[in-house]
């Protein structure tokens, strides 16, 4: 079905994530999942099958690969599409359309496919996927689990014998991935091909045929289905992977009196234009100098609390006491600083040095000594004079917190800081947290990774339709 | 409401003559009994969406832009106060109503009917990738704008530091890294579902002339004749 | 293979590109209420700010076809928002030539990547041209639409069938310093980034 013959192939003007005599046979109906760290050529695995390489991505290639018969060096994208389909990881940037039904037809029409059978086909995948509820909606009011739900769809009408999915669940809470899960399995009862590059895996564990281990763009471990299931989180720690099963999360309802400062939230209600999303918080309680996670499902309200939190949100009228200060909305903007989930908006400057300095607000002779001791702690020395864009997201991640270090304000507030990372990352994510409240400052992370709660938060918030439907320190 | 369904080629039509009556200047009532009544479309098309605020809201701002050019503005007006209300003014009165029909247009047409309309105009595929590229793209930079914007006002650098250069490198640089993120992403999606097949590309939306097109197809050419022989015939 | 044909990535290119042209004129555009002396400063204003996208844009082009299409659109776009609808020809005309230099230079030599994007920022003026070819009637307009007879004095001031020509030219010269600013402007971030 695929097979992937002595392949060498590196990025043009990257050195990372290339692999190396890479040789892999699939056959019909399995379903792989490849792994492992950041950058060691999974994707470039999934982009050799589906053909973006050499199609799309320009570097050199060396070796060959088949698909179904095919030279993918020889065959078009175009006459790809009804062979291999693809979903990828960002939701937010696969659309084509800007509404589903559109979406989901998107490729067969592009195929030249009659309208009837289309339609046909449509009928069948919705019904199938169960999505008739998000059919004829706008892109841009669904959630992100839902996007990546239709992506699922509009591969599906092209009905291709190969599926690639490229980390699908990054983006995703543990109710869209449950969805994800029964859409494989979906899949898998009705004989594709499934090659699966992903970070998370608990969900694939009772799904996965085989386990491509991968390092350096190299296979370096390969597991079959009894393996897989016997891994354990040991296993899986000592492999450099993220667990198989996902752990559970537990609030501790024995101490619920906050030590120590304590922030204190009230009257946070803001709604938002299209009066459904929201958050309704008379009062609430956060101890100051903890990392605090704000959990709950997509739509319950995290991010918005933390938007509000922020002072972002001008139309808040909540107040937020701190010190025996009562802060609004505006003030708050001074005291917090938010690391959003996609860094890139936030960072502005030509070098990382200057991206820090730019958050110092007392202007003095030591900035630049300030600085370069800031960006010490956060191991980005090295990178000091390069470009923030021209870094891993990783790497950014750090830059914005440097700033946000750099700016004194003493609450950081982290959007999705672990989505799409790996098991190395997150625990490094979780380190830099564990780091700043050390330094003091109350940290609030909003996340559906229950690997980074279990691994440094001290204390839960979970939102249930814009209310805190738990609010206490977590227990064991 | 709802169901007000539209042809694409209609909306077309309907933004050029909005675009062209309200564009071209008004001066006897009738011209601008005709201007009003085009308006007063977009204002509809609101409230037909749903957005019952913006179209009051709309309203009102139109009526007091109305207002002002009709009893405080003149040829004799100076200083700098009444060139921003006629500023202010022009802005409503000339460039949101067409604003308006482009936002209505780009919210309801989705880009399976806008390319099946394209098809049906002979114009080439090319062309039409691009224009649904740019239609979808605008939501999109609104949106990550929004998020620039925020990281922006959280950092205390709205402003640039006082520095216009500054003001417009903090803004146009992340929104261009993003964007051009977004459409790389976009492209390898697209490509693998075939996009740019060298054969004709099927629509799964049927395109139907309706009553309703025909409805404002009449109206609208009405509107435009009728301002025309006002305008320059006459 | 043919090579030299856009394919539906370039298609795609051209409409990022072209949205964030037309955001930044659109930008620009709402300024010029304030004061008509700002409309004429567009030749600027646009070509300066405009060329941060265009010359990260020039840097993505490697086949004809890719300016001309993308002044296509923006002739569309403008009819559409009522900008200049005289002005469709001049906007694909120097959109067609600005493609025609930068082919010259393979889209890669900077000298001609610059007179190009002078030349493509040409499509600025078009949104005059209602101004210049129906001048007279467009000033009555303008006063019986409510306009101040300052306002109006003060456009054709600084617009007429005379000035035009400086501004095309204002609007060339822009251009090719433009191509400058947006050139360190791309080297700053985009190739200092390794994005290009």
């Amino acid at each position: 079905m695929i097979e992937l013959n002595h392949v060498t192939f590196r990025y043009k003007g990257i050195s990372e994530g290339g692999v190396y005599d890479l040789s892999l046979k699939i056959r019909g109906g399995e379903v792989v999942l490849l792994c492992g760290a950041s950058g060691c050529g999974k994707t470039t695995a999934a982009r050799l099958i589906n053909g973006l390489i050499p199609h799309y991505y320009k570097g050199e290639l060396t070796g060959s690969v088949t698909v179904n018969g095919r030279d993918i060096a020889q065959t078009e994208l175009y006459d790809l599409a009804g062979v291999v389909g693809t979903v990828f990881q960002n939701p937010r940037s696969q659309f084509f359309a800007v509404d589903t039904d559109g979406e989901i037809t998107f490729g067969a029409e592009n195929i030249g496919m009659p309208p009837k059978e289309i339609l046909a086909r449509k009928n069948a995948v919705a019904g199938a996927m169960q999505i008739e509820k998000l059919l004829g909606r706008s892109i841009f009011g669904l959630s992100g689990g839902e996007k990546q739900i239709i992506a699922c769809a509009s591969v599906s009408v092209l009905s291709p014998d190969i599926i690639v999915l490229d980390e699908p669940s990054s983006n995703l809470d543990c109710e869209a991935i449950e969805k994800l899960k029964d859409i494989v399995a979906q899949w898998k009862s009705q004989g594709k091909t499934i090659v699966i590059a992903e970070h998370r895996l608990y969900f694939l564990r009772e799904l996965a045929d085989r386990m491509l281990i991968l390092e350096n763009g190299r296979i370096t471990k390969e597991l079959n289905a009894e393996e897989i299931k016997k891994l354990t989180n040991a296993d899986t720690e000592n492999l450099g992977l993220r667990p198989m099963t996902l752990p559970e999360i537990h609030g501790s309802h024995q101490n619920t009196d906050i030590q120590g400062d304590v922030l204190l939230l009230e009257d946070f209600r803001f709604t938002y234009k299209d009066g459904k999303h929201g958050i309704n918080i008379p009062r609430l309680e956060l101890p100051a100098n903890r990392i605090i996670a704000i959990t709950g499902h997509n739509g319950a309200g995290k991010s918005t609390l933390a938007r509000n939190i922020c002072g972002l949100e001008r139309k808040c009228r909540g107040t937020l006491t701190m010190n025996g200060k009562k802060l609004k909305a505006k003030a708050r903007l001074r005291h917090c600083y938010m690391i959003m989930q996609d860094v890139n908006h936030q960072l502005f400057t030509e070098s990382v040095r200057d991206e820090v300095m730019l958050s110092m607000t007392d202007k003095s002779l030591n900035d630049q000594q300030k600085a370069d001791a800031i960006l010490a702690q956060l191991d980005l020395t090295e990178y000091a004079d390069k470009h923030p864009m021209a870094l891993s997201g990783g790497q950014k991640q750090r830059t914005a917190i440097a700033s946000g270090i750099a700016s004194s304000k003493p609450i950081l507030i982290f959007d999705e800081p672990t989505s799409g990372l790996d098991l190395a990352h997150m625990k490094q994510v979780s380190d830099q947290l564990k780091k700043l409240r050390d330094m003091g400052k109350t940290v609030i992370v909003v996340t559906h990774d229950h690997e980074l709660i279990r691994s440094c938060c001290d204390h839960i918030v979970r939102l249930e339709n814009g209310c805190a439907a738990e609010n206490c320190p977590l227990g064991e | 409401m709802k169901a007000l369904k539209l042809d694409p080629r209609t909306k077309l039509f309907m933004i050029f003559a909005v675009s062209f009556i309200v564009m071209v200047n008004a001066v006897t009532p009738l011209e601008w009994a005709v201007r009003i009544a085009v308006t007063a479309i977009p204002i509809l098309l609101l409230a037909a969406e749903g957005r019952y605020a913006s179209a009051i809201r709309f309203t009102v701002c139109y009526g007091a832009a109305l207002a002002l050019m009709r009893f405080w503005l003149s040829a004799e007006s100076t200083g700098v106060f009444s060139a921003i209300l006629v500023g202010y003014c022009g802005i409503v009165v000339q460039f949101m109503p067409a604003m308006i029909m482009a936002w209505y247009v780009i919210r309801t047409t989705k880009i399976g009917e806008f390319m099946s309309a394209m098809q049906k105009m002979h114009i080439p595929d090319g062309i039409s990738i691009s224009l649904a590229v740019v239609m979808r793209f605008f939501p999109t930079i609104k949106e990550e704008y929004a998020y620039i914007n925020d990281a922006m006002r959280m950092r205390g650098i709205s402003f640039g530091g006082g520095r216009y250069t500054k003001m417009i490198e903090y803004r146009l640089v992340p929104l261009m890294f993003s964007c051009l993120n977004i459409g790389e992403e976009l492209s390898a999606a697209a490509v693998t579902r075939g996009l740019g097949a060298p054969v004709k590309r099927t629509g799964t939306v049927q395109l139907r002339i309706g009553a309703a097109d025909i409805a404002v197809t009449g109206f609208f050419a009405a509107s435009v004749m009728l301002f025309v022989f006002a305008k320059y015939i006459r | 293979m043919n090579d030299n044909k856009l394919k539906a990535k370039d298609f795609i290119t051209i409409g990022i590109f072209t949205a964030l042209i037309f955001v930044v004129e659109f930008a620009c555009g709402m300024l010029g209420f304030i004061h008509p002396y700002i409309v004429a400063s567009f030749v600027v204003l646009i070509p300066l700010v405009g060329s941060i996208p265009m010359m990260l844009f020039y840097t993505k082009i490697e086949k004809f076809g890719m300016l001309t299409i993308m002044s296509v659109l923006i002739a569309i776009i403008m009819f559409i928002t009522g900008m200049g609808w005289l002005g469709a020809p001049l906007i694909i005309l120097s959109g067609l030539i600005a493609d025609l230099i930068a082919k010259k230079g393979g889209y890669k030599r900077f000298k001609l990547t610059a007179i190009s994007h002078g030349v493509f920022c040409l499509w600025i003026c078009a949104n005059y041209f209602p101004v210049v070819v129906t001048a007279e009637s467009y000033r009555k307009g303008l006063i019986e639409g409510g306009y101040s007879a300052e306002y109006c004095d003060a456009l054709f001031r600084a617009i007429n069938s005379k000035t035009i020509a400086v501004l095309l030219i204002l609007c060339f010269v822009f251009g090719v310093i433009g191509a400058f600013v947006g050139k360190a402007v791309v080297r700053k971030h985009f190739e200092k980034a390794g994005i290009v």
